[in-house]
């Protein structure tokens, strides 16, 4: 037995364990994508590294066998730095986006790519469930939303962006024309309860999430109805059925509302000590609507932009009351995200910000590229709907024009959840040029694409196990090393008996089955 | 239908010959591209169909290594020497001009006619006659960008009769010699012409029947007086002269010689006579070329040197294994062979305090010991001459020149570890090496120096020679190996080292030319004649490639502990033209410059180490004030971000950005912040990269950082201070000007507006900064700004 320190615990394994495994054998876990059990280690993404204290030098230890006395440090400062280099240089030629622009320029930052995709295999509802995600009020701001979604869409660059706000209409609409409307699940009530005023956009929606998370949402309207600024939409544009329909759906998760209810001075700091926390969604604030007392700016009350949390304690704000805009969507988003912060809140006793997730991205595409992106759509105009909507057929089809700029694999890459962990910044050492897109698809089979990969070669030992015919290969070398087939054959030529294999091994969103679903 | 016959039928041949193990991939490839001029794809399935080479492996390597080409070329090849001397005299601007004269764009490297096909290469080991361009076997030197069409031009007039020439040498009897001639062939002297030079005096010989012996012998070092002849009639001082050209060689034998009897006088007299109105040339005499061995420049050059590696250097006949023998050849082999147990000579080598020459100067004795230490049923030995640093050639004239002593070094080192196979990896841009190896080879078999049994000892050992296919990285020893075994030069993490598991898993003992060169001596002479030299941790000596701006460059031998100063200025005759000394840049792309101010630093491993440059493989360049440390410090992060193999995050990314990041510095587009991440870049791929490539890759970047940190600043500034960085400089005329025209007739964007003496002036949006004008100006009167 061999017995070595890793982080000031000392203790003892089989000789020839690298110190990796060691480490893991006593719950110490180092990161790695490169290293893969079963496969021989290759020593690439350098993730892995650790400090000998000895002599104050770093190896890679997925790689290193352990040696009696070695006294190993896995997670100080310069440690996690290397970490943090070594994503940053990887992320630095990584061209690929974790999510798609359009859901990055949403307000609501909802999953817009995967709501297109189930339309266009005809599973409204499980787009509707998708949408609902983060946004609360579907048909009404399918009906109103300014899209800036549809800015943010690549299809945009090629033709005409994907219609993307009438697509969630339609599902919308479907919900609330169906007999048995989503319902979303519910957990158990958690006995804490939290006051919301005001019933416009961002109040029902901090309403409907906070709810959903079980804790009780109580919203005090001073009108007669729920809807606050949506009711002064012309109705041609917006008609109130729909409001009423989808508050409808709202209180049927157990939301309670009080109209005609007037929050003043007094009565706001009795709500203070009633509930365990009070949203702010009143709308603008103008010299005749109240401040309670809160710290304001020039645009409205002040908030933290991240938590939402208000000059006072248990105090959070949201919507129009921050700054008087027209766009419901981004109310609609701030009030999903509030409740989130707040059921963090009750869970940990610290406010914090809202979780913001590591997105890799890469900007436009160069028109180079656009038929690589076209591969993963169909080639149709964009879909034209009069004022009911669109068509179910419409609506397929006009679905079947996203071009999937999302990830194949947003959940199980490592090299987001590194980045994420370890708060790479991918601008840091980005030149101007970068590799150019190409997306290898067999839609039965495995799409790969080359630049979102980090050059790790387990694919290409895995082939090689596997006794591919033709497998992957390393082609060139140095930076411009790319992964391929031999011959320039096909990847499914490449891949016949492992295409399943090797998407579930490469650690980033190189490779991927055609139709994996991480989100769903 | 035809031609895939034709492939199949060659390949057939070749493999036969190569075997179908997985690891002849590398030499098949070499053998396909050796048939074809590339690698017809056709051609590589085929080996897969008939080998145990898979795709997989087969692309893998095929496109890991730049000697393989997956397109067939011209029918010509210009190299163009990129190494370090070259670059600092130049050498992309004459690249560029060749591009401008082939009128290629983009990417395309060959001609239109497809007769020409050019290449950069890093180093063609000619650092002295730098910058130089090769074109198939013709090496032009002192190429200037404005001269490109007249070596083209040359190149066609000699491709042409190069077939109609006859070698004119005739044996003479050894009885009636009346003296001997000594041409230098190392590849410093072929290059600059002393095959000529040979041609030259044979043609004499035949001419004048005047009984001398010519003899070939290896680089004497003094490559920056080449070709060398050396003179050395019976009974008289020899005389040594220097850049003779072709034509001065009648003179120079005739006045050293007599020509026998009257008819040849006569007959030698008309040849004379003849010859002169023909070429029309003024012969000038000879005395203006000679250089007296006593004359203090060449003494200084020598006299401070001690050839250990390079013993006997301008004496013996690289190939001729007896005049080894007379100089004391073999007779250390016999020592151990006979006389010494393998744990004393290891002791010997320990006690002499030798170190690798490679570079990071493992003690070998320690390194021998592991080896014979680990028992196994096979254990292999390697000697690395995979030198591939631009502006380093000492591995390759050890090989050229002393191929013997090499060898020599070896087989004791075999018998002390306990070794019977063993491998030469050659570098596969030094093809006269791999010749005189594999030649001396032949003949130590002949002479049971190698083979079965050897000398009747007992001990059997015998080596192989392996043809590097152009990967720097492949002087690392894991990568090496693995290109070896047949795979990409991937290197491996250590440990195991390759003393416990080497090759194929075996104990191997891997050790550098330089290190093997010293081993006879050492045992020769004794540990403690050899560890007297040097300095206390660093003992012995230690071969450089000088080179650069300095008055005389070639390959030197010095003890361990001399200093840069006296390097520079007693060896080298100082600066050249009068300029400043500015650094000097020592281990190539691992190394670091060392500045002025640490003049009198001395050479050994942990001074070197603590000034931030390294030993590196022993390349020596100086520079002076007109070269840029930021230019120099991208020229060789280009280099290894080049050379990169591309398998860990911090080598393949972080030379990359690091290169970036001094792209937009050299081009003013840098800023502060930039300087602040290159350090960042530079720390974490120093610690992080797996292997001595990319671990060493930033000192370039951290010493010149270090050391002239005011121009990184100045260029962030927008201003290059030695006028070297193209974006950051302008052409511009001045008062000198005398309207000669010159400069625009050489243009080649007409970028210069002139009239007839009157003062011309540059159009500085024209103008592409390819530096002809300045070169052809009579006058001085270009000038950078």
């Amino acid at each position: 037995m061999i017995k070595l320190t890793i982080d000031n615990h000392t203790f003892e394994v089989q000789p020839g364990t690298s110190v990796w495994q060691a480490a893991q054998s006593v719950g110490i876990e180092i990161p790695t994508m490169c290293y893969l059990e079963g496969t021989e280690h290759f020593t690439s993404c350098m993730i892995c590294l650790v400090k000998d204290t000895g002599n104050g030098r770093f190896f890679a230890s997925c790689s290193t066998p352990v040696i009696e006395g070695h006294n190993i440090i896995t997670n100080d400062e310069e440690t996690i730095e290397s970490r943090k280099a070594a994503l940053e240089l990887l992320l630095s030629e990584h061209v690929g986006d974790c999510e798609a622009p359009c859901q990055l320029v949403c307000p609501a930052h909802m999953n817009i790519p995967l709501m297109n995709r189930l339309i266009a295999k005809g599973d409204f509802a499980k787009a509707l469930e998708v949408v609902k995600r983060d946004i609360a009020l579907p048909s009404t701001l399918g009906r109103i939303c300014p899209a800036p979604c549809e800015a943010g869409c690549r299809r945009k660059q090629v033709d005409e962006a994907v219609s993307i706000c009438l697509l969630k209409r339609y599902v919308g609409d479907e919900d609330l024309k169906c007999e048995n409307p989503y319902q979303p699940q519910l957990e158990l009530l958690s006995g804490k309860k939290v006051a919301i005023i005001g019933s416009g956009p961002a109040g029902l929606a901090a309403a409907y999430y906070l709810q959903q998370k079980g804790h009780q949402a109580i919203i005090f309207e001073r009108n007669n109805q729920a809807g606050g600024e949506l009711l002064q939409i012309d109705s041609e544009i917006l008609p109130v059925e729909i409001i009423e329909q989808e508050v409808a759906q709202i209180l049927a998760t157990g939301v309670q509302i009080r109209l005609n209810e007037t929050i003043d001075d007094t009565r706001f700091a009795e709500l203070q000590n009633e509930f365990d926390a009070v949203v702010v969604a009143f709308g603008a604030v103008n010299e005749e609507t109240y401040d309670f007392g809160l710290m304001t700016t020039k645009t409205g009350i002040f908030a933290d932009k991240a938590s939402y949390l208000t000059s006072i304690p248990n105090v959070f704000a949201v919507g129009n009351s921050l700054r008087a805009s027209k766009l419901a969507v981004r109310s609609v988003g701030q009030g999903k995200e509030v409740a989130t912060v707040i059921g963090n809140y009750f869970r940990t006793s610290e406010v914090k910000g809202y979780p913001e997730r590591f997105n890799s991205k890469f900007g436009r595409l160069a028109e180079v590229e656009f038929i690589q992106y076209q591969k993963d759509s169909e080639n149709a105009p964009r879909q034209k709907a009069d004022r009911s909507g669109f068509t179910k057929e419409a609506a397929i089809r006009e679905a079947k024009r996203c071009m999937h700029c999302d990830c194949r694999n947003p959940e199980s890459c490592v090299l987001r959840e590194l980045s994420d962990r370890y708060h790479a910044v991918q601008k840091r050492f980005q030149s101007e040029v970068r590799f150019n897109v190409e997306k290898f698809i067999h839609r039965e089979g495995i799409v790969y694409e080359p630049a979102k990969c980090i050059k790790c070669g387990i694919c290409v030992r895995l082939t090689r196990q596997h006794q591919e015919e033709f497998g992957f290969t390393f082609i060139g070398r140095g930076f411009d090393v790319k992964i391929g087939v031999p011959f320039n054959e096909s990847v499914q030529k490449g891949l016949e008996k492992t295409a399943e294999i090797v998407a579930k091994a490469c650690p980033t969103g190189a490779l991927a089955m055609f139709n994996t679903e991480e989100q769903i | 239908m035809n031609d895939e016959k034709n492939i199949q039928q060659a390949i057939d041949l070749i493999i036969a010959e190569k075997g179908t193990a997985a690891r002849a991939v590398i030499p098949i490839l070499q053998a396909i591209q050796n048939t074809f001029n590339y690698l017809p794809e056709e051609a590589l399935k085929y080996v897969c169909q008939k080998t145990e080479i898979t795709p997989e492996q087969i692309v893998g390597v095929a496109s890991f290594y730049s000697q393989f080409r997956m397109q067939p070329s011209g029918e010509h090849i210009i190299k163009v020497c990129v190494g370090t001397a070259c670059h600092v005299k130049g050498a992309s601007q004459v690249y560029d001009a060749l591009r401008r004269h082939f009128n290629l764009t983009g990417n395309e490297e060959t001609d239109a006619s497809r007769k020409y096909t050019i290449e950069k290469v890093s180093c063609l080991g000619c650092c002295t006659l730098a910058p130089v361009v090769q074109i198939d076997e013709i090496t032009y030197g002192h190429v200037g960008s404005d001269q490109v069409a007249n070596v083209i031009s040359d190149f066609e007039k000699q491709a042409g009769i190069s077939g109609t020439r006859k070698g004119l040498f005739r044996n003479v009897d050894g009885s009636e010699i009346q003296g001997e001639i000594r041409i230098g062939l190392g590849s410093c002297c072929v290059a600059s012409g002393s095959e000529d030079v040979k041609k030259a005096v044979e043609e004499t010989i035949a001419h004048t029947g005047i009984r001398i012996s010519l003899k070939n012998v290896g680089c004497v070092g003094m490559c920056h007086q080449v070709p060398l002849v050396e003179v050395i009639p019976k009974n008289e001082k020899p005389t040594l002269y220097a850049k003779v050209k072709p034509e001065d060689v009648p003179g120079i034998i005739a006045s050293h010689f007599k020509p026998l009897g009257t008819f040849s006088m006569l007959k030698n007299s008309v040849y004379k006579f003849f010859e002169s109105v023909q070429t029309d040339t003024v012969w000038d005499g000879v005395k203006q070329y000679s250089i007296d061995a006593r004359e203090k420049q060449v003494s200084d050059f020598l006299d401070r040197q001690v050839p250990i590696a390079t013993q006997h250097r301008g004496i013996i006949n690289p190939l001729d294994i007896e005049e080894y023998k007379a100089h004391e050849g073999f007779i250390a082999l016999k020592t151990c062979l006979f006389d010494l147990t393998p744990e004393k000579i290891i002791e010997t080598i320990k006690d002499s305090g030798l170190r690798g020459r490679g570079g990071a100067g493992f003690p070998t004795g320690m390194k021998w010991d592991l080896v014979a230490y680990n028992h196994a049923d096979v254990k292999y030995l390697i000697c690395n001459g995979d030198e591939g640093d631009p502006g380093a050639f000492m591995d390759r004239m050890l090989l050229e020149s002393y191929p013997y002593r090499v060898i020599e070094g070896i087989v004791i080192a075999a018998k002390a570890v306990g070794v019977t196979h063993g491998f030469f990896y050659i570098r596969a841009e030094y093809p006269l090496a791999v010749k005189r190896i594999r030649q001396a080879l032949i003949y130590c078999r002949e002479n049971n120096y190698l083979g079965e049994n050897i000398l009747g000892s007992g001990f059997s050992f015998d080596i192989t020679i392996y043809e590097g296919a152009g990967a720097f990285v492949c002087g690392e020893e894991t990568a090496l190996m693995q290109s070896i075994e047949g795979q990409r030069g991937f290197p491996q993490i250590r440990p195991p080292f390759p003393a416990l598991s080497g090759l194929w898993k075996k104990p191997t003992l891997i050790n550098n030319t330089e290190t093997f060169a010293q081993v006879s001596y050492i045992i020769r002479e004794g540990s403690a004649k050899f560890s007297e030299i040097g300095s206390k941790k660093s003992k012995g000596t230690k071969v450089f490639a000088l080179a650069g701006k300095v008055n005389r460059g070639g390959l030197i031998e010095v003890p361990m502990g001399i200093t840069v100063r006296q390097i520079v200025e007693d060896i080298g005759g100082g600066v050249q033209n009068g300029k400043k000394f500015k650094a000097v840049q020592i281990g190539g792309p691992s190394g670091g410059c060392i500045p002025a101010e640490l003049y009198d630093t001395p050479i050994d491993y942990e001074s070197l180490l603590k000034v931030g440059a390294m030993m590196g493989s022993g390349g020596l360049v100086v520079l002076d004030e007109t070269d840029c440390m930021v230019d120099i410090a991208h020229f060789f992060l280009s280099f290894t971000q080049n050379e990169s193999c591309g398998k860990c995050t911090f080598c393949r990314i972080g030379t990359k950005r690091m290169l970036d990041i001094l792209t937009k510095i050299t081009t003013g587009k840098g800023t502060m912040k930039d300087l602040d991440e290159l350090e960042y870049l530079a720390g974490w791929t120093k610690k992080g990269s797996l292997c001595g490539l990319g671990k060493s890759a930033p000192n370039p970047i951290l010493s010149t950082l270090k050391y002239f940190h005011e121009e990184y600043i100045a260029h962030i500034n927008g201003k290059c201070p030695s006028g070297k960085c193209q974006s950051l400089i302008k052409y511009q005329i001045n008062d000198l000007c005398i309207g000669c025209t010159l400069c625009a007739q050489k243009c080649p964007t007409d970028a210069i507006l002139f009239k007839p003496h009157e003062k011309h002036e540059v159009i500085t949006d024209l103008c592409i900064k390819c530096d002809a004008c300045r070169q052809v100006c009579p006058v001085d009167a270009v000038e950078v700004v």
